[in-house]
């Protein structure tokens, strides 16, 4: 369900959908800049409040010209994966602020019959999306409009591949911890932000976090999942469970306490170090405000930023599962 | 059935060349035992229909079964399948798209390096299929080979759509020929007014490998190639380098990679047109070629016409044509079968 969702239908949309499932944990508001945020159960002065984050936002492109003959010229929203894009099947949103109208599209290729050259990858420069709608487009599509490759989940042996697996994985992974938690004690007061924005530059989770009482803060990302050809020492491994962050910018207190988690409950995880920024939400959670002991949590993931992202949902279990032991108090750092 | 409802369950069905099987038991169960029929040692369907009168001229109409995809060629131990393209595929629209692999259609992704992970060099280049595998989910060469076999053939995931205004523009892999094989099943149905051969052909794409044979059996006089062919009428291209377009109607070639075309046949289909108003359009650019390179020089030679639909991004999973175009070729082929029987 996750996946299917967008930012860009009106009403309905991730954040709305998003805030409707978290309802049964707290109170979930939406903010104006499309971040969900949600106290979980009860908050007590005396206990730490610990920050769950995932990013809801999604690579897309945008569209920024519209000829007379029905085809877009379209932009980037976020990294989206350019090799991918040609006849490619696209979704175009267009919002008149109360509903949303969809129109299918085709991105445009070259058949190999007039080929000279096809050994040059794909510029989006060189790429038109046709609509079949002719003088039409004009009329029906706006500049601006946002453009998606639909990928509804598939399952695929022991994965599943969809779009927006990032971070709809990590997003899954929290709601099925906090479902783990109901009922039960925990050793901090839970707070969840589901951020907007991260693919543009954590531009959600600078606001978001600024709004929660986080003291601690766990980020969840998807992280680069071992392909074919890759070795061992280059990626995470697919279904090696949660990837556990050591950077110069995490709080390595956290770091082992996460570890000591997993390791206490015989979970499988592994170690994910970085030499500097983490390229997540947590770069920007950990310095706001006066400052924010922030670790990530990732999973792997294979073909990042393309229509067809893959992950183990195993990986996502496990996850999950770490995150509501850590959650009890695993192994605490609450009253350091 | 109108022909754009032939199209859409003939797209439905796999049949990568060499593996036609699905498409020819549909054909087949479409004749419903009304007309005759018999497939050729190659496995291409050959129907001879009575007409409401007898022939003057031996006639042969020609669409090819088969369509571009790619076939499985090795398992490897991570469990990826490495592969190879069957037909002319631009590497470019590999890369990401879904698949889906054997008869028992197992989903897989075309596979490769996440974008962060490349050199600068490496994203100048379009990935190939050397470096490219389909990725089914399974972790080791054991539980791969449970779900498929080497030499499996895999079709691009592409469910047949219809878009654009009024919806009369369609989208699907394999529009490239079930478009030709679809108004063949129209032309059988409406039953034609002379004697008529029709031809479900394989192997177009491996190089025009079943007409030839099919075409020594029907021993024509004349044939006519109903066939899709590129239109690059897209921004990008100037005038004289878009070959057709889409919405202007049935495309008559004069010339293409294999063909030099009959010039009284190329004369007479323009003049058809004209005079039934039908729109017709011709190839702006000598580039491709079907299965006329392999009929006209059968036997002692037969006198050959292609009739094509304008298709954008052919041999692509998204193929896309319109509707009027569907219906001008369907209107030309057939004027033009009774035009020749009056020579």
């Amino acid at each position: 369900m996750l996946c299917t969702q967008n930012a860009y239908t009106v009403p309905q949309n991730i954040a709305t959908v998003c805030a409707g499932l978290l309802e049964k944990f707290g109170k979930a508001e939406t903010d104006g800049c499309g971040n969900v945020l949600c106290k979980v159960g009860e908050h007590r002065p005396e206990r730490k409040t610990l920050l769950l984050n995932a990013h809801i936002d999604e690579i897309a492109m945008i569209v920024t010209h519209i000829d007379e003959s029905g085809f877009l010229k379209v932009g980037k929203c976020g990294g989206i994966d350019v090799r991918v894009l040609p006849a490619s099947r696209v979704t175009i949103f267009h919002n008149d602020g109360k509903t949303t109208s969809k129109y299918y599209g085709v991105l445009t290729s070259v058949p190999p019959h007039l080929q000279t050259d096809s050994s040059k990858a794909a510029k989006l420069d060189d790429l038109f999306i046709d609509t079949g709608l002719g003088k039409k487009a004009k009329e029906l599509i706006s500049q601006g409009d946002m453009v998606l490759i639909e990928n509804r989940p598939l399952e695929m042996g022991s994965l599943v591949t969809a779009k927006a697996l990032d971070d709809r994985a990590c997003v899954m992974a929290v709601l099925l911890a906090l479902e783990k938690l109901v009922g039960k004690e925990t050793a901090y007061n839970i707070e969840v932000l589901f951020s907007s924005g991260e693919e543009l530059g954590s531009r959600g989770a600078k606001p978001g976090a600024f709004k929660s009482n986080a003291d601690l803060a766990l980020i969840f990302d998807v992280t680069f999942g071992r392909v074919h050809g890759e070795s061992d020492d280059e990626y995470c491994a697919i279904g090696g469970g949660a990837a556990i962050g050591v950077s110069p910018v995490l709080s390595r207190e956290l770091t082992n306490a996460l570890t000591k988690t997993a390791e206490n409950a015989g979970l499988p995880y592994q170690t994910e170090v970085m030499g500097g920024g983490t390229g997540t939400d947590a770069d920007a959670i950990a310095v706001t405000k006066g400052g924010i002991p922030s670790c990530t949590v990732s999973i792997p993931i294979k073909y990042m930023h393309t229509p067809v992202e893959a992950v183990d949902m195993n990986d996502v279990e496990n996850t999950a599962a770490l995150t509501a032991l850590f959650c009890e108090g695993g192994d605490t750092v609450a009253n350091r | 059935m109108r022909t754009d409802e032939y199209l859409e369950e003939l797209c439905a069905l796999a049949g990568v060349s060499g593996d036609e099987g699905a498409v020819r038991d549909y054909i087949i169960s479409k004749l419903s035992g009304e007309f005759e029929y018999t497939v050729d040692p190659l496995g291409s369907v050959i129907v001879r229909v009575k007409g409401r009168n007898p022939a003057k001229h031996r006639l042969m109409f020609s669409a090819h079964m088969d369509e571009v995809g790619l076939i499985v060629t090795f398992v490897c131990s991570d469990g990826c399948l490495k592969f190879s393209s069957v037909g002319g595929i631009d590497s470019r629209v590999l890369y990401g798209k879904r698949v889906f692999v054997g008869k028992d259609r197992v989903p897989g992704v075309i596979a490769g390096t996440a974008v962060h992970n490349l050199s600068d060099e490496e994203l100048k280049t379009a990935p190939d299929e050397k470096t490219l595998v389909i990725d089914i989910g399974c972790s080791d060469k054991e539980s791969a080979e449970k779900l498929v076999r080497q030499g499996d053939t895999v079709i691009f995931d592409s469910e047949f759509a219809r878009f654009g205004e009024n919806n009369e523009t369609y989208c699907s892999r394999a529009i490239d020929d079930r478009a030709g094989c679809a108004i063949m099943l129209k032309m059988i149905e409406d039953v034609p007014e002379y004697d008529t051969t029709f031809c479900f052909v394989v192997q177009e794409e491996v190089g025009l490998r079943g007409a030839k044979a099919a075409a020594y059996t029907a021993d024509p006089e004349f044939a006519i190639v109903l066939e899709t062919t590129t239109a690059a009428d897209i921004p990008s291209s100037k005038a004289e380098k878009r070959v057709c377009e889409v919405g202007k109607g049935a495309v008559v070639s004069f010339m293409d990679r294999h063909t030099l075309y009959d010039r009284e046949l190329y004369r007479m289909a323009f003049d058809t047109a004209a005079e039934k108003n039908i729109p017709c359009q011709t190839k702006s650019v000598v580039a491709g070629g079907n299965d006329a390179g392999a009929i006209h020089v059968s036997r002692g030679g037969v006198r050959t016409a292609a009739v094509s639909l304008p298709c954008r991004y052919l041999h692509s999973p998204s193929c896309v044509i319109e509707k009027s175009d569907l219906e001008a070729v369907y209107r030309l082929a057939k004027e033009l079968s009774a035009r020749i029987q009056q020579l």
